[in-house]
């Protein structure tokens, strides 16, 4: 018997798909099917969670860890 | 020490530490206590930081509340100025002064600006300089280096109220009054080989000889009055000229005396809107006679001893009081004169001469920094300044590589016969002849501190043991504040001059320099240099690659430390790369490309059949490979490591393109456009040079990108971003174009070690200037090959070794079926079979 799952096209950056694809990795509920670069079908009930890992993720690679900060600049 | 503070609370609250230790009879042992704590046995560093604690804005300037105007003023917060009054005439005045925190915003459209930002650059310090506003703000040492080049508080008020929209606010007037009366009031001068304190105020010697570590070092000549402090005129700037402004064409020779007021100097530049500037040059008139008055005055003088000079300026530092440096060389007899001159040809461009008139402000050599961009000359600066003092001289430059440059361009440029000049390098230690002449050597090689060879401690011996006039310091920036102590201390000499481009680190290491070397005397606008063709016209790009989906997935992965590789190897930036050196190329230009990560390097120039040079290249080798690069037609692309970021001169550049860098050092990416600013044909028509910054989006390298542009920004520099290189999918033979390539590469760069992620570490193996055997002979790294006593028969195998078999392939392992057994047992059993049967 054929099932249905109802999903959402997602269009993104290549970077952003790969931040999803991240995401997806732990649970794997998340994405339908992967269709190429910039392209994505997810799981209907799933798009507002995405979102929010999403923003949270975004968030994180903004900052910038301060470890390289304090590296600059030895003397030469 | 917390504690002990604590207990003196009433203490502190009396006025200043200098009268209260004139105290003859300190006599209860808690007030012992007290004094000890303020002043004597700390650090120079903590004094200092206390002189710059004193005299910040932000400290006690906290104005009471000001009434807000209206509903928007609160989103100002501290920037809410609506009080202020502005002049009725304020459209024709083209500052502003925010009395928070001294900055001047100037409006550099205004006919009036280019009279302000003269006036500005002597006594602010330059923040921003972009096309229409400009931002300056005035600080304790940028007042310091204004009067260090003689320059008087009621003037500079005066002369900001001309400018200014507003009336000056009175904390603006307290501040420069404060910073000014305890800057340069006293001068420590150098004369018959003796260090003098002088100054014009009496008041102002007697405070400092009521000191107790100052007196102490006193020493007491036969003549002069009662109290020991000589009397003598003031010196009279007499006939000073610099060399080489002589030849400045049309200029009469009146003006090119050097005057002794900085105040003056402005006038020395044509005036072209008379009328405009009748207002500010009524003012200067004025400022004239007050030279005239000035100079009939004494200026009182006390002698210390030479040992005790340090103490003495940390003193002077400690009670607010800092010394000027100033030597008057052309009252030196003692030291011998060097005979040189500047060449016929050699041309002194405008901003040069300004930069010198403040050094030889009142006819004596002041001690400073003078920032010029790269390729403006800097090298010519430092040469004149030795001509004019004419004593001996130490050049210290950053690699040997320039040692031989700075050697050869004193050659070029001034009469000095080539015996008097010579080279103290690892592989050359040579002294020049006579009694005076020029060392040029680097800063490893004086600051050493493990045992050196003998003839370099002879050497060292020589560069201690005797008196310099001049002390030329090459790209100051590049070395931390506690090595130019060690110089500083190790070298006798009379003045300093610090000569950079980017007078800024990441670390701020370099805040001392203002005290160890002197104040920056002069800092070039880069804008109009470039619109004067002194430097080249670049434009400026910052070209955004998209990650791929796969690097970025790893990216998103890593490390942070392994993170910069996926984002320098990125096919995308890799693809772009490869474009823009194409373009370039077809037009005609030579291009330079920069990696600071060397894996990446030799990955790029590789993959697109380019030379590349970094650390590890052999000198041959690099020297083949820009010679190459300058002569040959066939070469016009060449991959740089981060040793190329300075000092190397290639003027056939003109377009530079960055892979990778330094996270966010502002001043490697000044450094590294520095490279083409010096472009041969930078007066060519309409001709641009060229800069890309190569970044990966949404990676940490969008964030030290911005970062790094903060300093070419404020130097009015605009970055365009190109976010897509139009034609670059139909680049014939384009790297990385199909998935399964970029595949590949990935995998390679999965299997770096994440060491080569590792910018720094690659840079501890390969900085050190271009040249890199030029270190100087302490940093040379141990033995590459290990001695071992070994037989021939045992590296052949023929020794006691046995082979054996550890984890076998299961594969193999499989071939023995299990039942079977080695033939002795085989034989065991069947015998037991026989023995059974029979």
């Amino acid at each position: 018997m054929v099932r249905a799952i109802k999903g959402v096209l997602v269009e993104c950056d290549p970077s952003i798909k790969a931040i999803i694809l991240d995401i997806d990795s732990k649970t794997h509920d998340i994405i339908v099917e992967n269709l190429d670069e910039s392209h994505l079908i997810i799981k209907d009930n799933k798009v507002a969670e995405l979102k929010r890992i999403l923003e949270e993720r975004l968030n994180e690679h903004t900052k910038v860890d301060s470890l390289e900060e304090e590296e600059e600049e030895e003397d030469d | 020490m917390a504690t002990k503070r604590k207990g003196s609370i009433t203490e502190l609250a009396k006025p200043a530490p200098g009268p209260k230790r004139a105290k003859p009879d300190v006599s209860s042992d808690e007030d012992d206590d007290d004094l000890e704590e303020e002043v004597p046995d700390e650090e120079e560093q903590g004094a200092i930081s206390r002189v710059l604690d004193k005299f910040s804005f932000t400290g006690a300037r906290e104005r009471s509340e000001v009434p807000t105007s209206d509903t928007v003023s609160r989103l100002f917060k501290r920037d809410e100025l609506s009080f202020l009054k502005m002049k009725p005439d304020h459209e024709s005045r083209p500052m502003w002064i925010n009395p928070r925190n001294g900055k001047i915003i100037l409006e550099s459209f205004s006919p009036l600006a280019p009279a302000a930002q003269d006036f500005l650059t002597a006594i602010a310090e330059p923040l921003s300089r972009p096309t229409y506003l400009h931002e300056y703000r005035i600080t304790p040492h940028s007042l310091y280096a204004a009067v260090s080049v003689g320059l008087d508080p009621k003037d500079i008020v005066a002369v900001l109220d001309r400018f200014s929209k507003i009336p000056i606010p009175d904390e603006i007037v307290q501040f420069i009054n404060g910073c000014t009366g305890s800057y340069g009031k006293v001068k420590l001068v150098l004369k018959h080989n003796r260090y003098f304190l002088e100054s014009s105020d009496m008041k102002m010697l007697q405070i400092l000889l009521r000191d107790q570590v100052i007196s102490e070092q006193r020493v007491f000549t036969d003549v002069g009055d009662g109290d020991g402090i000589t009397k003598e005129s003031a010196p009279k700037m007499g006939a000073l000229v610099i060399p080489g402004t002589k030849i400045a064409a049309g200029v009469a020779q009146g003006q090119q005396v050097v005057q002794p007021n900085g105040g003056e100097n402005e006038e020395q530049k044509p005036e072209t809107a008379e009328e405009l500037f009748a207002s500010v040059t009524a003012l200067k008139e004025g400022e004239e006679d007050d030279d005239d008055d000035e100079e009939a005055e004494a200026v009182h003088s006390f002698e210390v001893c030479a040992e005790g000079v340090e103490k003495v300026q940390k003193q002077c530092l400690t009670l607010g009081y800092p010394l000027l440096e100033e030597y008057d060389f052309r009252n030196d007899s003692r030291n011998a004169n060097l005979d040189m001159d500047l060449r016929p040809q050699a041309q002194i461009r405008h901003y040069q001469e300004k930069s010198l008139s403040k050094m030889f402000g009142n006819g004596r050599a002041k001690s400073g920094i003078i920032v010029l961009p790269c390729g403006a000359g800097k090298t010519l600066v430092g040469i004149t300044a030795a001509c004019t003092i004419k004593k001996s001289v130490v050049v210290l430059c950053t690699s040997s590589m320039s040692v031989v440059q700075w050697r050869n361009e004193f050659l070029k440029w001034s009469t000095i016969n080539p015996d008097q000049i010579a080279i103290f390098t690892a592989e050359n230690k040579e002294r020049f002849r006579g009694d005076a002449g020029i060392i040029v050597t680097t800063y490893s090689m004086v600051t050493n501190s493990r045992t050196r060879s003998h003839d370099s401690q002879k050497m060292m011996d020589f560069l201690m043991g005797r008196e310099w006039g001049l002390l030329l310091l090459d790209e100051v920036h590049v070395v931390p504040a506690n090595i130019f102590r060690k110089v500083i201390h190790s070298i006798a000499t009379h003045a300093k001059l610090g000569l950079t481009a980017t007078l800024l680190r990441e670390d701020d290491k370099i805040q001392d320099l203002n005290f160890l070397i002197g104040p920056k005397l002069y800092e070039a606008n880069w804008m109009e240099l470039s619109e004067q063709g002194h430097i080249a016209r670049v434009q400026c790009a910052e070209v955004w690659c998209p990650m791929t989906t796969e690097f970025y997935q790893e990216y998103l992965n890593e490390t942070p430390r392994k993170r910069a590789l996926f984002y320098i190897m990125n096919p995308r930036k890799f693809q772009a790369c490869q474009f823009l050196i194409d373009y370039h190329e077809k037009r005609g230009d030579k291009v330079i490309v920069f990696s600071d990560n060397v894996f990446a390097l030799a990955a790029y120039a590789r993959k697109l059949n380019k030379p590349y040079i970094y650390g590890g290249t052999p000198q041959q080798e690099r020297l083949k490979i820009l010679q190459n690069f300058q002569r040959n037609e066939l070469i016009n692309t060449v991959f740089l490591s981060k040793i190329g970021d300075t000092s190397l001169d290639l003027p056939e550049a003109t377009c530079l393109i960055q892979v990778s860098s330094h996270y966010g050092s502002r001043r490697q990416e000044a450094q590294r456009l520095g490279r083409i600013l010096r472009a041969k044909r930078r007066n060519d028509e309409g001709f641009n040079a060229f800069f890309y910054s190569l970044v990966s989006k949404d990676t940490a390298e969008m964030y030290y990108s911005s970062k790094r542009q903060a300093f070419l920004v404020d130097q009015g520099y605009a970055f365009k971003v190109i976010t897509h290189l139009q034609g670059i999918e139909n680049l014939p033979g384009l790297a990385y174009a199909t998935p399964a390539e970029r595949r590949e590469l990935l995998q390679s760069v999965l299997l770096e070690n994440s060491q080569n992620a590792d910018v720094n570490s690659i840079e501890k193996e390969t900085d050190g200037g271009f040249f890199d055997r030029t270190r100087g002979d302490y940093k040379r790294s141990g033995p590459l090959v290990k001695r071992n006593n070994a037989k021939l028969s045992g590296l052949s195998g023929g020794d006691t070794m046995a082979y054996m078999e550890q984890n076998a392939s299961a594969n193999r392992r499989m071939k023995v079926p299990p039942g079977q057994q080695n033939k002795f047992m085989r034989k065991l059993k069947s015998d037991a079979v026989k023995k059974a049967r029979g």
